[in-house]
Protein backbone atom coordinates (compact mmCIF):
# COMPACT_ATOMS: atom_id res chain seq x y z
CA UNK A 1 0.00 0.00 0.00
CA UNK A 2 1.21 3.50 -0.83
CA UNK A 3 1.54 5.77 2.23
CA UNK A 4 -0.66 8.89 2.41
CA UNK A 5 2.46 11.09 2.19
CA UNK A 6 3.70 9.34 -0.97
CA UNK A 7 0.26 9.54 -2.51
CA UNK A 8 -0.08 13.27 -1.90
CA UNK A 9 3.50 13.86 -3.21
CA UNK A 10 2.59 11.96 -6.34
CA UNK A 11 -0.55 14.00 -6.83
CA UNK A 12 1.33 17.22 -6.08
CA UNK A 13 3.98 16.36 -8.70
CA UNK A 14 1.27 15.64 -11.22
CA UNK A 15 -0.22 19.09 -10.62
CA UNK A 16 3.24 20.69 -10.80
CA UNK A 17 3.93 18.96 -14.12
CA UNK A 18 0.70 20.38 -15.46
CA UNK A 19 1.54 23.85 -14.16
CA UNK A 20 5.05 23.83 -15.65
CA UNK A 21 4.10 22.07 -18.87
CA UNK A 22 5.81 24.56 -21.21
CA UNK A 23 9.16 24.76 -19.39
CA UNK A 24 9.25 20.97 -18.84
CA UNK A 25 8.70 20.45 -22.57
CA UNK A 26 11.57 22.87 -23.34
CA UNK A 27 13.87 21.13 -20.85
CA UNK A 28 13.07 17.69 -22.29
CA UNK A 29 13.88 18.90 -25.80
CA UNK A 30 17.13 20.43 -24.51
CA UNK A 31 18.11 17.13 -22.82
CA UNK A 32 17.54 15.24 -26.07
CA UNK A 33 19.65 17.62 -28.15
CA UNK A 34 22.36 17.81 -25.48
CA UNK A 35 22.58 14.02 -25.16
CA UNK A 36 23.08 13.74 -28.93
CA UNK A 37 25.85 16.36 -28.84
CA UNK A 38 27.57 14.73 -25.86
CA UNK A 39 27.40 11.35 -27.60
CA UNK A 40 28.90 12.76 -30.82
CA UNK A 41 31.68 14.51 -28.89
CA UNK A 42 32.53 11.46 -26.77
CA UNK A 43 32.53 9.29 -29.90
CA UNK A 44 35.31 11.48 -31.35
CA UNK A 45 37.47 10.99 -28.27
CA UNK A 46 37.11 7.19 -28.24
CA UNK A 47 40.06 6.79 -30.59
CA UNK A 48 42.30 8.96 -28.36
CA UNK A 49 42.92 12.59 -27.42
CA UNK A 50 41.72 15.26 -29.83
CA UNK A 51 41.79 19.06 -30.03
CA UNK A 52 38.57 21.11 -30.08
CA UNK A 53 38.77 21.79 -33.86
CA UNK A 54 39.36 18.05 -34.49
CA UNK A 55 36.39 17.03 -32.32
CA UNK A 56 34.22 19.71 -33.94
CA UNK A 57 35.12 18.62 -37.48
CA UNK A 58 34.41 14.96 -36.67
CA UNK A 59 31.17 15.63 -34.78
CA UNK A 60 29.88 18.22 -37.24
CA UNK A 61 29.42 20.83 -34.51
CA UNK A 62 30.75 24.42 -34.19
CA UNK A 63 34.07 24.73 -32.30
CA UNK A 64 32.75 27.18 -29.69
CA UNK A 65 29.87 24.86 -28.81
CA UNK A 66 32.22 21.86 -28.58
CA UNK A 67 34.47 23.75 -26.17
CA UNK A 68 31.52 24.53 -23.86
CA UNK A 69 30.61 20.81 -23.80
CA UNK A 70 34.19 19.65 -23.31
CA UNK A 71 34.76 22.18 -20.49
CA UNK A 72 31.56 20.92 -18.83
CA UNK A 73 32.39 17.22 -19.30
CA UNK A 74 35.77 18.00 -17.74
CA UNK A 75 34.08 19.77 -14.81
CA UNK A 76 31.83 16.76 -14.19
CA UNK A 77 34.77 14.33 -14.40
CA UNK A 78 34.06 12.69 -17.77
CA UNK A 79 36.93 14.24 -19.75
CA UNK A 80 40.53 15.11 -18.90
CA UNK A 81 42.96 17.50 -20.51
CA UNK A 82 45.78 15.80 -22.40
CA UNK A 83 49.02 17.12 -23.91
CA UNK A 84 49.37 20.20 -26.09
CA UNK A 85 49.36 19.88 -29.85
CA UNK A 86 50.55 23.11 -31.47
CA UNK A 87 48.39 25.96 -30.15
CA UNK A 88 45.69 23.58 -28.90
CA UNK A 89 45.24 21.12 -26.04
CA UNK A 90 44.03 17.60 -26.61
CA UNK A 91 41.10 16.26 -24.58
CA UNK A 92 40.60 12.62 -23.63
CA UNK A 93 37.83 10.54 -22.10
CA UNK A 94 38.46 10.12 -18.37
CA UNK A 95 39.38 6.55 -17.38
CA UNK A 96 36.32 4.78 -15.92
CA UNK B 1 0.86 37.25 1.10
CA UNK B 2 1.16 37.89 4.86
CA UNK B 3 4.73 37.92 6.15
CA UNK B 4 5.45 34.61 7.83
CA UNK B 5 7.66 36.13 10.53
CA UNK B 6 9.13 39.34 11.88
CA UNK B 7 12.75 39.41 13.03
CA UNK B 8 14.55 42.05 15.07
CA UNK B 9 18.19 43.08 14.79
CA UNK B 10 20.34 46.03 15.78
CA UNK B 11 21.67 46.48 12.25
CA UNK B 12 20.59 45.40 8.80
CA UNK B 13 23.16 45.16 6.00
CA UNK B 14 21.87 45.04 2.44
CA UNK B 15 24.39 43.27 0.17
CA UNK B 16 26.86 40.55 1.08
CA UNK B 17 29.84 41.70 -1.01
CA UNK B 18 33.10 42.68 0.64
CA UNK B 19 31.62 46.03 1.77
CA UNK B 20 28.60 44.41 3.42
CA UNK B 21 30.65 41.62 5.02
CA UNK B 22 33.20 44.05 6.46
CA UNK B 23 30.51 46.37 7.85
CA UNK B 24 28.64 43.40 9.35
CA UNK B 25 31.78 41.95 10.95
CA UNK B 26 32.78 45.31 12.45
CA UNK B 27 29.31 45.75 13.97
CA UNK B 28 29.02 42.14 15.14
CA UNK B 29 32.43 42.36 16.85
CA UNK B 30 30.99 45.25 18.89
CA UNK B 31 28.26 42.88 20.06
CA UNK B 32 25.47 44.22 17.86
CA UNK B 33 23.09 41.71 16.29
CA UNK B 34 23.39 41.99 12.51
CA UNK B 35 21.36 40.64 9.57
CA UNK B 36 22.91 40.46 6.09
CA UNK B 37 20.39 40.29 3.24
CA UNK B 38 21.86 39.19 -0.10
CA UNK B 39 20.04 38.77 -3.40
CA UNK B 40 22.40 36.11 -4.79
CA UNK B 41 22.44 32.49 -3.64
CA UNK B 42 25.88 33.12 -2.11
CA UNK B 43 27.64 35.93 -0.28
CA UNK B 44 31.03 37.27 -1.47
CA UNK B 45 29.98 39.73 -4.19
CA UNK B 46 32.40 40.42 -7.04
CA UNK B 47 35.52 39.89 -4.96
CA UNK B 48 34.99 36.13 -4.55
CA UNK B 49 34.71 35.92 -8.35
CA UNK B 50 38.09 37.63 -8.99
CA UNK B 51 41.36 35.78 -9.67
CA UNK B 52 43.97 37.85 -7.84
CA UNK B 53 43.81 41.42 -6.56
CA UNK B 54 45.94 44.45 -7.34
CA UNK B 55 48.26 45.79 -6.10
CA UNK B 56 49.42 42.86 -3.94
CA UNK B 57 48.44 40.02 -6.34
CA UNK B 58 46.98 38.11 -3.40
CA UNK B 59 44.65 35.28 -4.41
CA UNK B 60 41.15 36.82 -4.18
CA UNK B 61 39.52 33.63 -3.01
CA UNK B 62 42.17 33.12 -0.28
CA UNK B 63 41.43 36.51 1.26
CA UNK B 64 37.66 36.67 0.66
CA UNK B 65 36.72 33.15 1.79
CA UNK B 66 37.90 33.74 5.42
CA UNK B 67 35.75 36.91 5.61
CA UNK B 68 32.77 35.01 4.20
CA UNK B 69 33.31 32.16 6.65
CA UNK B 70 33.84 34.55 9.59
CA UNK B 71 30.49 36.21 8.80
CA UNK B 72 28.71 32.89 8.36
CA UNK B 73 30.03 31.56 11.69
CA UNK B 74 29.74 34.76 13.74
CA UNK B 75 27.28 34.32 16.59
CA UNK B 76 25.98 37.87 16.10
CA UNK B 77 25.42 37.62 12.31
CA UNK B 78 22.45 36.04 10.52
CA UNK B 79 22.72 35.70 6.75
CA UNK B 80 19.71 35.60 4.43
CA UNK B 81 20.64 34.70 0.84
CA UNK B 82 18.55 34.51 -2.34
CA UNK B 83 16.35 37.35 -1.10
CA UNK B 84 14.41 40.06 -2.87
CA UNK B 85 14.22 43.30 -0.91
CA UNK B 86 10.79 44.72 -1.74
CA UNK B 87 10.70 47.68 0.66
CA UNK B 88 13.11 49.47 2.99
CA UNK B 89 11.64 52.32 5.01
CA UNK B 90 12.02 54.23 8.21
CA UNK B 91 9.15 53.28 10.52
CA UNK B 92 9.27 55.49 13.61
CA UNK B 93 12.45 54.65 15.53
CA UNK B 94 13.17 51.64 13.32
CA UNK B 95 14.10 50.65 9.80
CA UNK B 96 11.61 48.16 8.37
CA UNK B 97 12.57 45.86 5.50
CA UNK B 98 10.09 43.70 3.60
CA UNK B 99 11.87 40.72 2.11
CA UNK B 100 10.89 37.78 -0.04
CA UNK B 101 13.13 34.73 0.20
CA UNK B 102 13.06 32.94 -3.15
CA UNK B 103 12.57 29.19 -3.12
CA UNK B 104 15.73 27.12 -3.72
CA UNK B 105 13.54 24.01 -3.96
CA UNK B 106 16.06 22.52 -1.54
CA UNK B 107 15.63 22.38 2.23
CA UNK B 108 18.48 24.52 3.56
CA UNK B 109 18.51 22.64 6.87
CA UNK B 110 18.90 19.25 5.21
CA UNK B 111 21.27 20.04 2.30
CA UNK B 112 24.88 19.04 2.99
CA UNK B 113 26.28 20.49 -0.26
CA UNK B 114 27.40 17.09 -1.57
CA UNK B 115 26.48 17.97 -5.19
CA UNK B 116 25.10 14.51 -5.95
CA UNK B 117 21.95 16.17 -7.31
CA UNK B 118 24.08 18.30 -9.66
CA UNK B 119 25.99 15.30 -10.98
CA UNK B 120 22.75 13.36 -11.43
CA UNK B 121 20.70 16.08 -13.15
CA UNK B 122 20.44 15.49 -16.90
CA UNK B 123 20.00 19.15 -18.01
CA UNK B 124 22.94 21.34 -19.02
CA UNK B 125 22.34 25.08 -18.64
CA UNK B 126 24.67 27.96 -19.71
CA UNK B 127 26.66 28.97 -16.62
CA UNK B 128 26.44 32.77 -16.24
CA UNK B 129 28.78 32.54 -13.23
CA UNK B 130 31.54 31.44 -15.62
CA UNK B 131 30.81 33.83 -18.50
CA UNK B 132 28.77 31.05 -20.19
CA UNK B 133 32.09 29.33 -21.00
CA UNK B 134 30.76 26.08 -19.52
CA UNK B 135 27.49 24.57 -18.34
CA UNK B 136 26.02 24.06 -14.91
CA UNK B 137 23.00 21.82 -14.27
CA UNK B 138 19.36 22.68 -13.56
CA UNK B 139 20.13 21.99 -9.88
CA UNK B 140 23.51 23.28 -8.75
CA UNK B 141 25.73 24.92 -6.18
CA UNK B 142 26.82 28.32 -7.60
CA UNK B 143 30.57 27.61 -7.25
CA UNK B 144 32.97 25.62 -5.11
CA UNK B 145 33.61 28.34 -2.53
CA UNK B 146 30.04 29.67 -2.38
CA UNK B 147 28.67 30.28 1.11
CA UNK B 148 26.27 28.77 2.01
CA UNK B 149 27.02 25.48 0.22
CA UNK B 150 23.35 24.80 -0.46
CA UNK B 151 22.02 23.68 -3.83
CA UNK B 152 19.32 25.54 -5.72
CA UNK B 153 17.08 24.50 -8.54
CA UNK B 154 16.43 26.56 -11.64
CA UNK B 155 12.86 25.49 -12.37
CA UNK B 156 12.79 27.25 -15.75
CA UNK B 157 15.26 24.63 -16.99
CA UNK B 158 14.12 21.65 -14.93
CA UNK B 159 12.37 18.72 -16.61
CA UNK B 160 10.99 17.55 -13.27
CA UNK B 161 12.48 14.12 -13.91
CA UNK B 162 12.85 13.40 -10.20
CA UNK B 163 16.48 12.27 -10.43
CA UNK B 164 17.83 14.86 -7.97
CA UNK B 165 15.34 13.83 -5.28
CA UNK B 166 16.21 10.19 -5.90
CA UNK B 167 19.98 10.64 -5.49
CA UNK B 168 19.94 13.19 -2.65
CA UNK B 169 21.23 11.35 0.46
CA UNK B 170 19.39 13.62 2.91
CA UNK B 171 16.00 14.04 1.24
CA UNK B 172 16.65 17.78 0.86
CA UNK B 173 15.05 18.32 -2.55
CA UNK B 174 11.62 19.92 -2.15
CA UNK B 175 9.78 20.51 -5.43
CA UNK B 176 6.97 22.29 -3.61
CA UNK B 177 8.91 25.00 -1.81
CA UNK B 178 7.26 28.43 -1.96
CA UNK B 179 8.63 31.99 -1.69
CA UNK B 180 8.59 33.23 1.90
CA UNK B 181 7.76 36.82 2.83
CA UNK B 182 9.23 38.10 6.07
CA UNK B 183 10.04 41.37 7.80
CA UNK B 184 13.27 42.53 9.37
CA UNK B 185 13.17 45.41 11.85
CA UNK B 186 16.47 47.03 12.77
CA UNK B 187 17.61 50.24 14.40
CA UNK B 188 20.11 51.07 11.67
CA UNK B 189 20.99 49.88 8.17
CA UNK B 190 24.01 49.83 5.86
CA UNK B 191 23.45 49.78 2.10
CA UNK B 192 26.28 47.88 0.39
CA UNK B 193 24.67 46.92 -2.90
CA UNK B 194 27.75 47.30 -5.11
CA UNK B 195 27.88 47.39 -8.89
CA UNK B 196 27.38 45.58 -12.14
CA UNK B 197 29.24 46.10 -15.41
CA UNK B 198 27.77 47.95 -18.38
CA UNK B 199 26.45 45.46 -20.97
CA UNK B 200 28.72 44.02 -23.69
CA UNK B 201 26.16 44.79 -26.40
CA UNK B 202 25.70 48.44 -25.53
CA UNK B 203 27.71 49.94 -28.41
CA UNK B 204 26.94 48.99 -32.02
CA UNK B 205 30.48 50.05 -33.03
CA UNK B 206 31.77 47.41 -30.60
CA UNK B 207 29.89 44.63 -32.39
CA UNK B 208 26.67 44.65 -30.35
CA UNK B 209 27.78 41.64 -28.26
CA UNK B 210 28.13 39.30 -31.24
CA UNK B 211 31.90 39.12 -31.71
CA UNK B 212 33.65 35.85 -30.84
CA UNK B 213 36.65 36.15 -28.51
CA UNK B 214 35.56 39.58 -27.32
CA UNK B 215 34.98 39.15 -23.58
CA UNK B 216 34.35 41.28 -20.48
CA UNK B 217 36.91 42.02 -17.78
CA UNK B 218 34.98 39.88 -15.29
CA UNK B 219 35.04 37.00 -17.83
CA UNK B 220 38.83 37.34 -17.91
CA UNK B 221 38.92 37.18 -14.10
CA UNK B 222 37.19 33.79 -14.41
CA UNK B 223 39.58 32.58 -17.13
CA UNK B 224 42.50 33.51 -14.88
CA UNK B 225 41.01 31.96 -11.71
CA UNK B 226 42.43 28.56 -10.72
CA UNK B 227 38.91 27.07 -10.59
CA UNK B 228 37.82 28.85 -13.77
CA UNK B 229 35.86 27.30 -16.64
CA UNK B 230 38.89 25.95 -18.55
CA UNK B 231 41.42 26.12 -15.69
CA UNK B 232 43.68 27.95 -18.14
CA UNK B 233 43.40 30.85 -20.59
CA UNK B 234 42.25 29.69 -24.01
CA UNK B 235 40.17 31.30 -26.76
CA UNK B 236 36.44 30.64 -26.16
CA UNK B 237 35.77 30.21 -29.89
CA UNK B 238 37.92 27.08 -30.36
CA UNK B 239 40.26 26.43 -27.42
CA UNK B 240 43.36 27.95 -29.03
CA UNK B 241 45.98 29.26 -26.63
CA UNK B 242 46.10 32.97 -27.50
CA UNK B 243 49.27 34.52 -28.96
CA UNK B 244 47.97 38.02 -28.70
CA UNK B 245 45.59 39.56 -26.15
CA UNK B 246 44.38 43.17 -26.01
CA UNK B 247 42.48 45.40 -23.57
CA UNK B 248 40.06 48.11 -24.62
CA UNK B 249 40.05 50.66 -21.80
CA UNK B 250 37.10 52.96 -21.01
CA UNK B 251 34.87 50.57 -23.00
CA UNK B 252 31.81 51.84 -21.16
CA UNK B 253 33.10 54.64 -18.97
CA UNK B 254 33.84 58.31 -19.74
CA UNK B 255 31.29 58.03 -22.53
CA UNK B 256 28.32 60.40 -22.39
CA UNK B 257 26.52 58.48 -25.15
CA UNK B 258 26.26 55.52 -22.77
CA UNK B 259 25.13 57.64 -19.83
CA UNK B 260 28.39 56.86 -18.00
CA UNK B 261 30.37 60.12 -18.16
CA UNK B 262 32.47 59.24 -15.11
CA UNK B 263 35.68 57.21 -14.76
CA UNK B 264 35.11 53.74 -13.23
CA UNK B 265 38.43 54.13 -11.36
CA UNK B 266 39.49 50.50 -11.12
CA UNK B 267 39.65 49.45 -14.80
CA UNK B 268 43.17 50.75 -15.51
CA UNK B 269 44.50 48.90 -12.50
CA UNK B 270 42.65 45.62 -13.08
CA UNK B 271 43.65 45.64 -16.76
CA UNK B 272 47.31 46.06 -15.74
CA UNK B 273 46.86 43.31 -13.12
CA UNK B 274 45.28 40.92 -15.62
CA UNK B 275 47.98 41.74 -18.19
CA UNK B 276 50.67 40.85 -15.63
CA UNK B 277 48.90 37.59 -14.71
CA UNK B 278 48.54 36.74 -18.42
CA UNK B 279 52.20 37.33 -19.09
CA UNK B 280 52.92 34.88 -16.27
CA UNK B 281 50.43 32.29 -17.59
CA UNK B 282 51.30 32.76 -21.28
CA UNK B 283 54.91 33.99 -21.40
CA UNK B 284 55.02 33.98 -25.22
CA UNK B 285 51.83 36.02 -25.74
CA UNK B 286 51.85 39.70 -26.78
CA UNK B 287 49.69 41.81 -24.50
CA UNK B 288 48.51 45.28 -25.47
CA UNK B 289 46.48 47.79 -23.48
CA UNK B 290 44.70 50.49 -25.54
CA UNK B 291 44.05 53.37 -23.15
CA UNK B 292 42.98 57.03 -23.00
CA UNK B 293 44.91 57.84 -19.78
CA UNK B 294 46.28 55.49 -17.15
CA UNK B 295 44.84 56.38 -13.75
CA UNK B 296 47.09 54.74 -11.17
CA UNK B 297 46.00 56.80 -8.19
CA UNK B 298 46.44 54.53 -5.14
CA UNK B 299 49.39 53.67 -2.93
CA UNK B 300 51.88 51.60 -4.89
CA UNK B 301 49.75 51.75 -8.05
CA UNK B 302 52.13 53.87 -10.18
CA UNK B 303 54.92 51.38 -9.40
CA UNK B 304 52.57 48.57 -10.42
CA UNK B 305 52.05 50.31 -13.79
CA UNK B 306 55.79 50.84 -14.27
CA UNK B 307 56.43 47.17 -13.45
CA UNK B 308 53.92 46.15 -16.13
CA UNK B 309 55.75 48.27 -18.72
CA UNK B 310 59.05 46.74 -17.65
CA UNK B 311 57.53 43.27 -18.14
CA UNK B 312 56.97 44.09 -21.82
CA UNK B 313 53.26 44.86 -21.78
CA UNK B 314 52.55 47.26 -24.62
CA UNK B 315 50.59 50.44 -23.82
CA UNK B 316 49.03 52.17 -26.83
CA UNK B 317 47.39 55.57 -26.32
CA UNK B 318 44.22 55.32 -28.38
CA UNK B 319 40.44 55.31 -28.09
CA UNK B 320 39.20 52.25 -29.97
CA UNK B 321 36.66 53.42 -32.57
CA UNK B 322 35.49 50.10 -33.94
CA UNK B 323 35.66 46.40 -33.09
CA UNK B 324 34.96 43.77 -35.76
CA UNK B 325 35.18 40.03 -36.30
CA UNK B 326 38.17 39.23 -38.51
CA UNK B 327 38.99 35.96 -40.29
CA UNK B 328 40.05 32.91 -38.27
CA UNK B 329 38.09 34.14 -35.26
CA UNK B 330 40.47 37.05 -34.67
CA UNK B 331 39.15 40.35 -33.32
CA UNK B 332 40.03 43.48 -35.33
CA UNK B 333 40.46 46.81 -33.53
CA UNK B 334 40.43 50.10 -35.38
CA UNK B 335 41.82 53.30 -33.86
CA UNK B 336 43.42 56.61 -34.62
CA UNK B 337 47.17 56.54 -34.07
CA UNK B 338 47.96 59.28 -31.53
CA UNK B 339 51.62 58.56 -30.92
CA UNK B 340 53.19 57.44 -34.25
CA UNK B 341 52.55 58.75 -37.73
CA UNK B 342 48.83 59.39 -37.22
CA UNK B 343 46.09 57.95 -39.41
CA UNK B 344 43.75 55.02 -38.88
CA UNK B 345 45.39 51.80 -37.69
CA UNK B 346 43.91 48.28 -37.65
CA UNK B 347 45.29 45.45 -35.54
CA UNK B 348 44.05 41.93 -34.94
CA UNK B 349 44.19 39.94 -31.71
CA UNK B 350 43.26 36.39 -30.64
CA UNK B 351 41.36 37.59 -27.60
CA UNK B 352 40.14 41.08 -26.66
CA UNK B 353 38.97 42.16 -23.20
CA UNK B 354 36.53 45.04 -22.68
CA UNK B 355 37.19 47.10 -19.55
CA UNK B 356 33.50 47.86 -19.09
CA UNK B 357 32.05 50.63 -16.95
CA UNK B 358 30.72 50.18 -13.42
CA UNK B 359 27.07 51.07 -12.78
CA UNK B 360 25.00 50.55 -9.61
CA UNK B 361 23.62 47.03 -9.15
CA UNK B 362 20.59 48.35 -7.26
CA UNK B 363 18.06 50.94 -8.26
CA UNK B 364 16.24 51.90 -5.05
CA UNK B 365 13.29 53.47 -6.92
CA UNK B 366 10.02 52.10 -5.58
CA UNK B 367 11.78 50.18 -2.78
CA UNK B 368 13.52 52.79 -0.71
CA UNK B 369 13.49 56.58 -0.92
CA UNK B 370 17.22 56.99 -0.27
CA UNK B 371 18.56 59.82 -2.48
CA UNK B 372 20.78 58.97 -5.44
CA UNK B 373 23.25 61.18 -7.29
CA UNK B 374 23.00 62.12 -10.98
CA UNK B 375 25.29 59.13 -11.68
CA UNK B 376 22.61 56.87 -10.06
CA UNK B 377 24.91 55.74 -7.21
CA UNK B 378 23.64 56.34 -3.65
CA UNK B 379 24.20 59.95 -2.62
CA UNK B 380 26.53 60.78 0.24
CA UNK B 381 24.84 63.75 1.86
CA UNK B 382 28.04 64.86 3.65
CA UNK B 383 30.64 63.70 1.07
CA UNK B 384 33.63 65.60 2.45
CA UNK B 385 33.19 64.88 6.15
CA UNK B 386 31.08 61.73 6.48
CA UNK B 387 30.89 59.99 3.08
CA UNK B 388 28.83 57.06 4.35
CA UNK B 389 25.89 59.20 5.57
CA UNK B 390 22.80 58.98 3.30
CA UNK B 391 19.61 61.00 3.06
CA UNK B 392 17.77 58.69 5.51
CA UNK B 393 18.50 59.05 9.22
CA UNK B 394 20.23 55.95 10.56
CA UNK B 395 20.87 54.52 7.08
CA UNK B 396 24.48 54.47 5.90
CA UNK B 397 26.14 53.27 2.69
CA UNK B 398 29.50 51.75 1.79
CA UNK B 399 31.56 50.45 -1.11
CA UNK B 400 30.74 50.75 -4.79
CA UNK B 401 27.07 51.36 -3.88
CA UNK B 402 28.19 55.00 -3.39
CA UNK B 403 30.51 55.13 -6.40
CA UNK B 404 33.28 53.17 -8.17
CA UNK B 405 36.24 52.29 -5.97
CA UNK B 406 38.75 49.51 -5.35
CA UNK B 407 38.74 46.93 -2.57
CA UNK B 408 41.08 48.87 -0.27
CA UNK B 409 38.80 51.93 -0.33
CA UNK B 410 35.69 49.73 -0.12
CA UNK B 411 36.93 48.06 3.06
CA UNK B 412 37.96 51.39 4.62
CA UNK B 413 34.54 52.83 3.79
CA UNK B 414 32.73 49.76 5.16
CA UNK B 415 34.60 50.25 8.45
CA UNK B 416 33.53 53.90 8.46
CA UNK B 417 29.88 52.98 7.79
CA UNK B 418 29.99 50.44 10.64
CA UNK B 419 31.42 53.11 12.94
CA UNK B 420 28.66 55.58 11.98
CA UNK B 421 26.05 52.86 12.54
CA UNK B 422 27.58 51.93 15.89
CA UNK B 423 27.64 55.59 16.96
CA UNK B 424 24.00 55.87 15.94
CA UNK B 425 23.06 52.72 17.90
CA UNK B 426 24.89 53.94 21.00
CA UNK B 427 23.14 57.31 20.79
CA UNK B 428 19.76 55.54 20.65
CA UNK B 429 20.65 53.52 23.76
CA UNK B 430 22.13 56.44 25.59
CA UNK B 431 20.74 59.72 24.21
CA UNK B 432 22.36 61.85 26.93
CA UNK B 433 25.88 60.71 26.02
CA UNK B 434 25.35 61.50 22.33
C1 LIG C 1 37.05 42.89 -13.55
C2 LIG C 1 37.26 43.52 -12.22
C3 LIG C 1 38.44 43.28 -11.53
C4 LIG C 1 38.68 43.92 -10.30
N1 LIG C 1 39.87 43.69 -9.67
C5 LIG C 1 40.15 44.36 -8.52
C6 LIG C 1 41.41 44.19 -7.87
O1 LIG C 1 42.25 43.43 -8.33
N2 LIG C 1 41.67 44.92 -6.74
C7 LIG C 1 40.75 45.81 -6.23
O2 LIG C 1 41.05 46.46 -5.23
N3 LIG C 1 39.53 45.96 -6.80
C8 LIG C 1 39.21 45.26 -7.93
N4 LIG C 1 37.97 45.42 -8.52
C9 LIG C 1 36.96 46.25 -7.81
C10 LIG C 1 36.21 45.40 -6.76
O3 LIG C 1 35.51 44.39 -7.44
C11 LIG C 1 35.26 46.26 -5.94
O4 LIG C 1 35.99 47.28 -5.31
C12 LIG C 1 34.55 45.46 -4.84
O5 LIG C 1 34.07 44.23 -5.31
C13 LIG C 1 33.38 46.28 -4.30
O6 LIG C 1 32.70 45.56 -3.31
P1 LIG C 1 31.19 45.91 -2.90
O7 LIG C 1 30.87 45.04 -1.76
O8 LIG C 1 31.04 47.38 -2.76
O9 LIG C 1 30.30 45.51 -4.19
P2 LIG C 1 29.93 44.07 -4.81
O10 LIG C 1 31.10 43.18 -4.83
O11 LIG C 1 29.24 44.40 -6.08
O12 LIG C 1 28.88 43.46 -3.78
C14 LIG C 1 27.56 43.94 -3.66
C15 LIG C 1 26.65 42.82 -3.19
O13 LIG C 1 25.34 43.35 -2.97
C16 LIG C 1 24.38 42.46 -3.53
N5 LIG C 1 23.18 43.24 -3.84
C17 LIG C 1 22.99 44.16 -4.83
N6 LIG C 1 21.74 44.65 -4.78
C18 LIG C 1 21.10 44.01 -3.76
C19 LIG C 1 19.78 44.09 -3.23
N7 LIG C 1 18.86 44.92 -3.72
N8 LIG C 1 19.45 43.30 -2.19
C20 LIG C 1 20.37 42.45 -1.66
N9 LIG C 1 21.65 42.34 -2.13
C21 LIG C 1 22.01 43.12 -3.16
C22 LIG C 1 25.08 41.89 -4.75
O14 LIG C 1 24.49 40.68 -5.16
C23 LIG C 1 26.50 41.71 -4.22
O15 LIG C 1 26.68 40.47 -3.58
C24 LIG C 1 37.70 44.80 -9.74
C25 LIG C 1 36.50 45.01 -10.43
C26 LIG C 1 36.28 44.39 -11.65
C27 LIG C 1 35.01 44.66 -12.39
S1 LIG D 1 14.08 17.19 -11.35
FE1 LIG D 1 14.94 18.93 -12.47
S2 LIG D 1 16.67 19.63 -11.24
FE2 LIG D 1 16.12 17.57 -10.55
S3 LIG D 1 17.44 16.20 -11.74
FE3 LIG D 1 15.51 16.36 -12.88
S4 LIG D 1 15.85 18.06 -14.30
FE4 LIG D 1 17.47 18.19 -12.77
S1 LIG E 1 20.22 18.85 -2.38
FE1 LIG E 1 20.86 16.83 -1.63
S2 LIG E 1 22.14 15.99 -3.27
FE2 LIG E 1 21.96 18.21 -3.64
S3 LIG E 1 23.77 19.10 -2.62
FE3 LIG E 1 22.07 19.14 -1.16
S4 LIG E 1 22.29 17.25 0.05
FE4 LIG E 1 23.53 16.97 -1.82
Amino acid sequence: MMSDQKKSDKEGLKALRQQRKASIERARKAIKAQNQNVKAIREQMKSGGKTIPEIAAGAGLPTDQVLVYVASLKKYGMVIEGPKDGDYFKYELAPK
Amino acid sequence: MEPSRELNFDALVIGGGIAGLQAALDLADQNFKVAIVEKDATIGGKMIRLSKVFPTLDCASCITTPKMAASAHHENISIFTYCDLTSLKRDGQEIKADITQMPRYVDADKCIGCRQCEYGCPVYVPNHEEGNFNFRKAIYIPFSNAIPQIALMDVENCSLCGKCAKVCPTGAVDYFQQPEDFVIRAKTAVLATGFKLTPMDQKPQYGGGKIQNLISSLDMERLLAPHGPYQRVIRPSDGKEPDSIAYVQCAGSRDKTLGVPYCSRVCCMYAIKQAMLLSGALPLADITIYYMDIRAFGKGYEQFFQNAKAMGIEFVKAKIAKIEQADNQYVRLRYEDQEGNGGVVEREHDLVVMSLGMVPDWNPAGVCDVACDTDAFIKSTIPSLAPTVTSIEGVFAAGVAIGPKDIVDTIAEAGAAAMEASKYLNALENPKAA
